[in-house]
């Protein structure tokens, strides 16, 4: 089924590529419908508690579940909602020339704009699913939550207010912000949308000759392609962010926490870190397809090419394992300093370099591994295909 | 000297495979100005792309200076072009985000060929250096990848319609641009084109239809790019 104009422009199909916003959503909700509903859950019991030290724990396991559930929850709806934005650009950049031609039929930009809604699709799929999930892992995380029995038996009960605020508004929100979003984007002349893409460089990022430089082509690519995208150096920035800091905390999870924990938060991680890679990378190449060709026309060999192209994101992606390697730390230093401190029995917290250092060789295999796939599609991509979408 | 034997090429597969080349053989010689005419789907873009190495055949040899380029490996295939080939495609190719002094750079860093400024200054965009190419109109944009091209110095120059997308008056001057380069450097050109009269400017004409050569010939005086009718 395709809808918009009234037939052509955003089908339902189309929302199969933001599986990356269903993801993360499914992750944001899952983290914070079990943080909150504990937290909404642990209060009936507020009145059972009778000793100082207890009530401290109890203090502490509200505080715990509001810090994560505000980092979590907030940094992942960030994530998400840039993630759309971007989508959404990239659309209307790759289907200009439809929007166009829509645009020059008389179409309005809203009501080519509202058949974006479909959007928010991807974000009611990954809400519900991260809701649900939630609802299975509850009644262990209840009992991980007051493992040494120490607050009263605490029940699982369901809040509609918590399906309200993280399954429907976002799912609301996310809709009517993308037909907003498209409909400001399409406020572009019918013939800007119309002109190729390959001839248009409104909004591309332009690398002007620094006269007396002896960069080389290939140098100047890298940096082209770098900056023309600032939001995929967010995405790699970030993926390599979410690897380093969930797998070092996981680890210190065992200690801090629990093996459960350190599980949940090794798998969140894992799927954020390869969601945006892979859609970071695979916007990049799909981005530079008619370029790729020209240099492999010219005689750039597959290396060269994916030097010029990919190259320039791998320092970017230490730059984020460095940013979650110090971010883990400071969170774990403040919450075993401030939140737990006056908790009887909690784990010293001291940086753990073998695990950061298995954590980076790990990640410097995946990352190479990564390159290494999307080298091979750089290998595949078809120089007639590409001559024959333009000539037509 | 390119010397082609037994060309064959398919597209498709099944009931939708047809053959585009059939048996073609012939032979350009170092320094000619070939062109190969021909009505839209005769398969003379498939046959410009297969002689300089895009595509492979199916059946048949394509010999530089004995050198069998149908057998080579994709990387050897690669090294062959960047040493020994130059493209001028009727819609440009050209790098949006890099203004003309980079894309030219593209075909001169291939060849390490720091004395790229005197091509540009050759197709007269010396004044247009920093311009993008969506600033610039299709003849500039055209010369802008003729420069690009001979940047590298390539042994031969394939055009596939050069100034299909051009009007009449652009049209002769990117023509009498090429004509003078080559004469300068030396280069062979293969051009494909469906203007006839763009034939009287070459020496060797290679008239083709539904997939086969119909006719070569040679002209015995070329014409200018002002002197043909358009």
């Amino acid at each position: 089924m395709r809808l918009g104009g009234d037939d052509m422009v955003v089908g339902v199909k189309d929302t199969a590529k933001l599986i990356g916003i269903s993801i993360i959503s499914c992750c944001a909700v899952l983290v914070c419908t079990m943080f909150l509903n504990f937290n909404m859950d642990i209060v009936s019991i507020k009145e059972d508690i009778v000793s100082e030290q207890v009530m401290i724990f109890y203090d502490a396991q509200v505080s715990t579940a509001k810090v994560v559930s505000i980092v979590s929850g907030g940094c992942l709806l960030v994530t998400s909602l840039i993630m759309l934005i971007f989508y959404i650009k990239h659309y209307i950049g790759t289907h200009k020339k439809e929007l166009g031609i829509l645009k020059a039929l008389g179409y309005s930009n809203f009501k080519i704009a509202k058949n974006f809604w479909v959007f928010g699709i991807n974000v009611f799929i990954g809400t519900i699913i991260g809701f649900c999930g939630a609802f299975l892992l509850m009644p262990y995380f209840y009992k991980l939550q007051n493992e040494d029995n120490i607050l009263p038996s605490i029940s699982v009960n369901f809040h509609p207010i918590l399906l309200l605020c993280l399954v429907v508004i976002p799912t609301v929100a996310f809709s009517i912000f993308a037909i907003f979003y498209a409909c400001y984007k399409l406020k572009k002349p019918v013939l800007m949308l119309l002109k190729d893409n390959l001839q248009m460089s409104t909004g591309v990022h332009k690398i002007k000759s620094e006269r007396n430089t002896d960069s080389l082509f290939i140098d100047d690519l890298k940096r082209s392609v770098l900056k023309s995208k600032k939001t995929l150096v967010f995405f790699i920035v970030f993926s390599s962010f979410c690897f380093s800091a969930m797998t070092q905390m996981s680890a210190s999870m065992k200690d801090l926490s629990s093996v459960m924990m350190g599980a949940m938060m090794m798998m969140i991680g894992l799927v954020l870190a390869c969601t945006t890679l892979f859609l970071a990378i695979t916007t990049v190449i799909n981005g530079n397809a008619k370029t790729i060709a020209m240099m492999r026309v010219f005689g750039y060999s597959q290396k060269e090419c994916c030097k010029s192209i990919l190259g320039g994101y791998r320092p970017l992606a230490y730059i984020g394992f460095a940013i979650g390697t110090v971010y883990q730390y400071v969170l774990l230093r403040l919450m075993v300093d401030i939140v737990f401190k006056d908790i009887e029995g909690v784990p010293v917290y001291k940086f753990d370099f073998p695990v950061m250092l298995i954590s980076l060789a790990v990640f410097i295999i995946f990352y190479e591994i990564v390159m290494y796939v999307y080298s091979e599609k750089i290998k595949n991509i078809s120089i007639k295909e590409i001559m024959l979408e333009n000539k037509y | 000297m390119i010397e082609v034997k037994e060309l064959t090429k398919f597209y498709g597969s099944g009931e939708n495979r047809f053959q585009v080349l059939k048996n073609i053989s012939l032979k350009i010689e170092d320094g000619d100005f070939a062109v190969v005419l021909g009505a839209s789907g005769s398969g003379k873009s498939t046959l410009l792309n297969v002689i300089s190495g895009l595509e492979r055949p199916d059946s048949g040899e394509i010999i530089y200076d004995k050198s069998n380029i149908s057998t080579l490996s994709d990387n050897s295939l690669v090294e062959f072009r960047r040493e020994n080939i130059g493209f001028i495609f009727q819609q440009y190719y050209l790098l949006p985000n890099m203004d003309v002094d980079k894309n030219v750079k593209m075909g001169a860093d291939l060849s390490s060929n720091k004395d790229y400024k005197a091509i540009i200054e050759a197709v007269g965009l010396e004044n247009k250096l920093h311009k993008y190419p969506s600033e610039l109109s299709g003849g500039e944009q055209q010369r802008v990848s003729i420069a690009r091209a001979l940047a590298k110095r390539p042994k031969v120059l394939f055009l596939d319609e050069p100034t299909g997308a051009l009007d009449e008056q652009t049209g002769r001057q990117i023509l009498d641009y090429i004509s003078k380069l080559q004469n300068e450097c030396g280069f062979t050109i293969i051009m494909v084109t469906h203007n006839l009269n763009i034939a009287e400017m070459a020496n060797t004409v290679i008239k083709m239809n539904s997939g086969k050569v119909s006719e070569i010939y040679t002209n015995s005086t070329q014409k200018t790019a002002y002197e043909i009718g358009w």
